[in-house]
C-alpha cells in the first residue's frame, strides 16, 4: 500500500500549515528522512521529512496553499507500486482554500477524466447521484436539458435528491442553519463532514461582511498573518483590557545607560539600547509583582516563578516576539547582547521554536518611530504588555516651587488582563517601574525578590496573599 | 503498590474471598495437586483442603451443574472451566438453569456462582482451545459477563463477581496471565457494569476488551507522538454494558472503532455499534463506526496464520489511520 505523507502537527492547537515549497516534484525519488516540504507554522518555517522510501505521488496541495495537519498531503509509492495503487478518492480536506488561492489555475489536474458538461448539468447530475458519463450529450457538452432528458428516460423513476453527510455534519448544519446541498464534502465520495459545515459557517460570516466590489489586491490570510489575527482576536475577546499610562523622567536612567555604554565600549561591545535597559528594569519590577508575570489558564491563575520577557519585533510581513528567558537573572550586558542576537535572528528568520516560546510578559517599543504613546493587545496567555513610546525632551515641573526644567520624558502604557490584575495592582507595578527608572540605583540597593515562597510548592503559585485583596 | 501478574491477582482474589467467606469454594479439573491448567490455583489445595478445592472428572456439565445447585442452596462456588471452548458442554445447566432460576422462582432462588474461563488464541492451542466465545454468553439474559484487561481489574472484578448474587462468567484471556500491573495490598473491589477509560483522547474512541485493551493502549501511546489522540474505553463488564461511558466518549471524538478478538459475525462489536446508533451519540458521528475483529474462521494451528487471524497492534494502527484519513 502506498504510504500516505501525513502533515505532522507541530503545535497543540494547530489545524493547518502553509506549504511554502515542495523540495521534490511528483515522480521524484525520495528517501525516508529526507526533507521534502518546507512549511510555515505560526511563526517559523521548518522542513517536513519523507516518511518512507519511494516515489512522490499525488501531491494534493500546491505551494502557498494551506494544508490540514494529521492528514495526507501526498503519497509515497514503494518499488513496484504505481498510481493505480493509490486510494481511489483524493481526500483533500479544505477545498475552500483552493478557491481562495490560485484562482486563475484551471482544473486541469482533475483526477478522474470526466465527460465535458456545463456547470449546471454537472451540479444537477451530482445532486441526483447520476454519473455524468452515463448521460448522452446532444452537443459537445452535456447540458441541463440532456440531464433532464436522461432522467425522463429512466421510466419515471425519479432518483432521490440527497446529500451524503455524516450525522455530525447534519447536526451542525441544522444548528447553524446551513443547507447541506450547497456544500462540497471533503469525506470519501464527497461526503460532507463536520469540518466542511464549520468552514461554510465561518465563510458565511465573512461573506456578509464583504464590501461592494472595489478593485484591489486580495491577500490570503495564511501562515503568520492568520496566526496573528487569531491570537489577537482571541486575546481581545477573552481578556478585558485595562490601560494605565505613566510618564517617566529618564534623566537618571539615561545617565546610567550612558555610563553602562561607556563600560561596554571599554570591552569593545556595542552600546546598551533603551530596550535592553528597560527589559532589565521591567524584570526587576515584575519579580515584585507576580500578578503581572502570570497567566489565567483553565480557571487557575498561574503565577510564574521565572521571568521571560518577550520583545515585539517587526518583520517585513508581520510580527514576531522573541523571548529573553530568565531576564531577571541577566546582567544588563547579557540582556543587551541577548536582545541584539534575537533581533538579528528574527530579521533573518533564524529563530528557533524555543526562542519564541515561554514568554511571561511582553514589551512593545515603538519609540524609534516617533510614536509618543500607544496601547497594545496582550500576548496571550500572558497577563500584561508594556507599550513604550519615544523619549521626548520637554519642559516639566521638577519641584514643589513649580520650577520648570527640560527633561527626557518617556511615556509608557501598560495593558493588563483585568480578570486577574486589578487596577491598583497594575498601578503599583507601574509605580515601582517608574521609581526604579528614576532611581536606577535601587536595583543595586534592594534585593530583587522581596517575597518568599514556602517550601518547594510543585507549581508556580506564590503562597502568600496578593497585596490587594 | 506492588506489581503482580494477572495470574497472581486472580489467585489472590480467590484466596482472600475463601478466607473471608466459608461458603466460597473452587471446583474444576486439575485445580488441586496440579494447580490448574494455567497455574492459577497453585498452593490452594494445601491451604483449603480437598473439600473446598474440589477436583472433578472431565465433565463440564457436571462442574457447572454442581456449582449451580450448590449456589442455589447457599454456597458461593467458583467453577473453573479449563478452556472457555468447553463451556459449550455446560450450556444446559448454565443457560437453562443457572441463568433463569432467580427469575422463574420469583426471586426466591439466587445463583451466586462464578465460572472462570481462560479464553483466546496466541498459545498455539489450535481451533478447539483458542476461541473467544463471550458474545454467545452475552446473548443470555441472567448471566453477567466480565472480562478484565489488567491485574488491578482482574482482582477487583473477580471479588465483585464472587459477591454478586447472579451467575457471572469471568473471561480470562490466556495471554494476560503473565501481564504485570500495580495492585494494592489492601482490600478493594470494582463494581460490575462500570467501564474504565484506559487512555484519554479526543480524535477517535476505541472500545475494546481483554488483551486487545493492552494492544490498543500501545497503539494509542505510539500515535500520540504524531498528534493522533485516541481514547481507549474498556467496558470491563461486557454484560451489563456501560453504554453511557461509550456514548460519552463518542460524543467527544465523533468516531468509533470497536476491537475484539472474537470473530466478526454476531460478535459484541455489533452490539456496541447498534447501541451507539440508537443513542444520542448518533448525531455526533463524523465517520462510519468500524469493527476490527478476529477473522470469521476457526483459529489456525500454524503460528503465522494464528497471528494473522486476530487483530494485532499493526492492524489497529492501520485501521485508525484509515478512519482518520477517510480511507475505507
Amino acid at each position: 500500500m502506498p504510504t500516505p505523507f501525513i502533515m505532522p502537527k507541530m503545535d497543540m492547537d494547530q489545524e493547518t500549515v502553509t506549504i511554502i515549497e515542495w523540495l521534490k516534484k511528483e515522480g521524484d525519488k525520495v528517501e525516508k528522512g529526507e526533507p521534502v516540504i518546507v512549511i510555515e507554522t505560526d511563526k517559523i518555517t521548518s522542513e517536513v521529512e519523507a516518511p518512507a522510501n519511494g516515489k512522490l505521488a499525488r501531491v494534493l496541495y500546491k505551494e502557498n496553499e494551506e494544508a490540514p495537519v494529521t492528514k495526507a498531503v501526498a503519497y509515497i509509492l514503494a518499488d513496484g507500486e504505481s498510481e493505480a495503487d493509490l486510494p481511489k478518492v483524493a481526500e483533500k480536506s479544505e477545498p475552500k482554500d483552493e478557491k481562495m488561492v490560485n484562482k486563475d489555475e484551471g482544473t486541469a489536474d482533475k483526477l478522474t477524466t470526466q465527460k465535458a458538461a456545463t456547470p449546471v448539468a454537472e451540479r444537477l447530475a451530482s445532486a441526483l447521484h447520476i454519473n455524468i458519463n452515463q448521460i448522452p450529450s446532444s452537443g459537445k457538452k452535456v447540458t441541463k436539458a440532456d440531464v433532464e432528458t436522461y432522467i425522463k428516460s429512466l421510466d419515471g423513476v425519479q432518483p432521490r435528491v440527497s446529500v451524503a453527510a455524516t450525522p455530525a455534519a447534519r447536526r451542525v448544519a441544522a444548528e447553524k442553519g446551513i443547507s447541506l446541498e450547497s456544500l462540497t464534502g471533503s469525506g470519501p465520495r464527497g461526503r460532507v463532514q463536520e469540518v466542511d459545515v464549520m468552514e461554510a459557517a465561518s465563510l458565511q460570516i465573512q461573506e456578509t461582511r464583504k464590501p461592494a466590489s472595489i478593485p484591489g489586491t486580495s491577500i490570503p490570510m495564511v501562515g503568520m498573518r492568520k496566526r496573528i489575527a487569531e491570537r489577537m482576536t482571541a486575546s481581545y475577546r477573552a481578556a478585558p483590557h485595562i490601560y494605565l499610562t505613566v510618564e517617566v523622567d529618564m534623566t537618571e536612567a539615561e545617565n546610567s545607560r550612558k555610563r553602562l555604554s561607556a563600560l561596554a565600549d571599554r570591552q569593545a561591545k556595542p552600546k546598551v539600547s533603551v530596550t535592553a535597559y528597560l527589559v532589565r528594569m521591567v524584570a526587576w519590577a515584575l519579580k515584585r509583582h507576580p500578578y503581572l508575570n502570570a497567566s489565567l489558564i483553565d480557571d487557575e491563575i498561574q503565577l510564574w516563578d521565572e521571568v521571560h520577557i518577550g520583545i515585539a519585533t517587526a518583520l517585513e510581513n508581520g510580527l514576531i516576539v522573541p523571548v529573553i528567558h530568565n531576564a531577571d537573572t541577566l546582567s544588563i550586558d547579557e540582556t543587551n547582547e541577548c536582545l541584539r542576537n534575537l533581533t538579528r535572528q528574527a530579521r533573518n528568520g533564524e529563530l528557533s521554536k524555543a526562542q519564541i516560546e515561554g514568554g511571561t510578559f511582553t514589551i512593545s517599543n515603538l519609540g524609534m518611530y516617533g510614536v509618543k504613546s500607544f496601547t497594545a493587545i496582550i500576548n496571550p496567555p500572558q497577563s500584561a504588555i508594556l507599550a513604550v513610546g519615544s523619549l521626548v525632551r520637554k519642559p516639566v515641573v521638577i519641584d514643589e516651587n513649580d520650577a520648570i526644567a527640560v527633561r527626557p520624558i518617556l511615556t509608557m502604557t501598560l495593558a493588563a488582563d483585568h480578570r486577574i490584575v486589578d487596577g491598583v495592582t497594575a498601578a503599583e507595578f507601574l509605580s515601582d517601574l517608574v521609581e526604579v527608572l528614576e532611581t536606577p540605583d535601587l536595583v543595586l540597593f534592594e534585593k530583587t525578590i522581596q517575597r518568599t515562597r514556602q517550601g518547594n510548592s510543585k507549581d508556580a503559585n506564590w503562597t502568600d496573599e496578593p497585596e490587594h485583596e | 503498590m506492588p506489581e503482580i501478574t494477572c495470574r497472581e491477582a486472580i489467585h489472590d482474589a480467590m484466596v482472600e474471598e475463601m478466607r473471608r467467606d466459608k461458603r466460597v469454594f473452587l471446583i474444576g479439573e486439575d485445580i488441586g495437586v496440579y494447580g490448574g491448567a494455567f497455574g492459577v490455583s497453585q498452593g490452594m489445595l494445601a491451604e483449603f483442603g480437598p473439600e473446598r478445592i474440589r477436583e472433578t472428572p472431565i465433565s463440564e456439565q457436571a462442574i457447572v451443574g454442581a456449582a449451580a445447585g450448590a449456589a442455589m442452596v447457599g454456597m458461593r462456588p467458583i467453577a473453573e472451566i479449563m478452556f472457555m471452548d468447553f463451556i459449550l458442554l455446560a450450556m444446559e445447566p448454565l443457560v437453562n438453569q443457572a441463568a433463569k432460576a432467580r427469575y422463574m422462582f420469583g426471586g426466591k432462588a439466587k445463583v451466586p456462582m462464578v465460572i472462570r474461563m481462560p479464553s483466546g488464541s496466541g498459545t498455539g492451542a489450535a481451533a478447539q482451545h483458542s476461541q473467544s466465545l463471550e458474545s454467545i454468553l452475552m446473548h443470555i439474559p441472567g448471566i453477567k459477563v466480565v472480562a478484565p484487561s489488567t491485574p488491578y481489574d482482574a482482582k477487583g472484578l473477580l471479588i465483585s463477581s464472587i459477591r454478586d448474587p447472579n451467575p457471572v462468567c469471568f473471561v480470562e484471556h490466556k495471554l494476560l496471565y503473565k501481564t504485570k500491573g500495580e495492585v494494592p495490598v489492601e482490600e478493594y473491589s470494582i463494581p460490575l457494569g462500570v467501564a474504565d477509560v484506559k487512555h484519554e483522547g479526543r480524535d477517535i474512541t476505541i472500545v475494546t476488551s481483554g488483551i486487545m485493551v493492552q494492544k490498543s493502549i500501545a497503539v494509542a501511546r505510539k500515535l500520540e507522538a504524531e498528534g493522533i489522540s485516541i481514547e481507549v474505553i474498556d467496558p470491563r463488564t461486557l454484560r451489563p454494558l456501560d453504554i453511557d461511558a461509550i456514548t460519552r466518549s463518542v460524543k467527544k471524538t465523533g468516531r468509533l472503532l470497536v476491537v475484539h478478538e472474537a470473530v466478526k459475525t454476531g460478535g459484541w462489536a455489533g452490539e456496541v455499534m447498534a447501541s451507539v446508533s440508537e443513542s444520542s451519540a448518533f448525531d455526533y458521528l463524523d465517520s462510519p463506526m468500524r469493527r476490527l475483529t478476529g477473522k470469521d474462521i476457526p483459529i489456525p494451528y500454524n503460528r503465522n496464520l494464528e497471528t494473522a487471524a486476530v487483530p494485532q497492534e499493526e492492524d489497529i494502527e492501520r485501521e485508525i489511520r484509515a478512519i482518520l484519513n477517510n480511507q475505507y
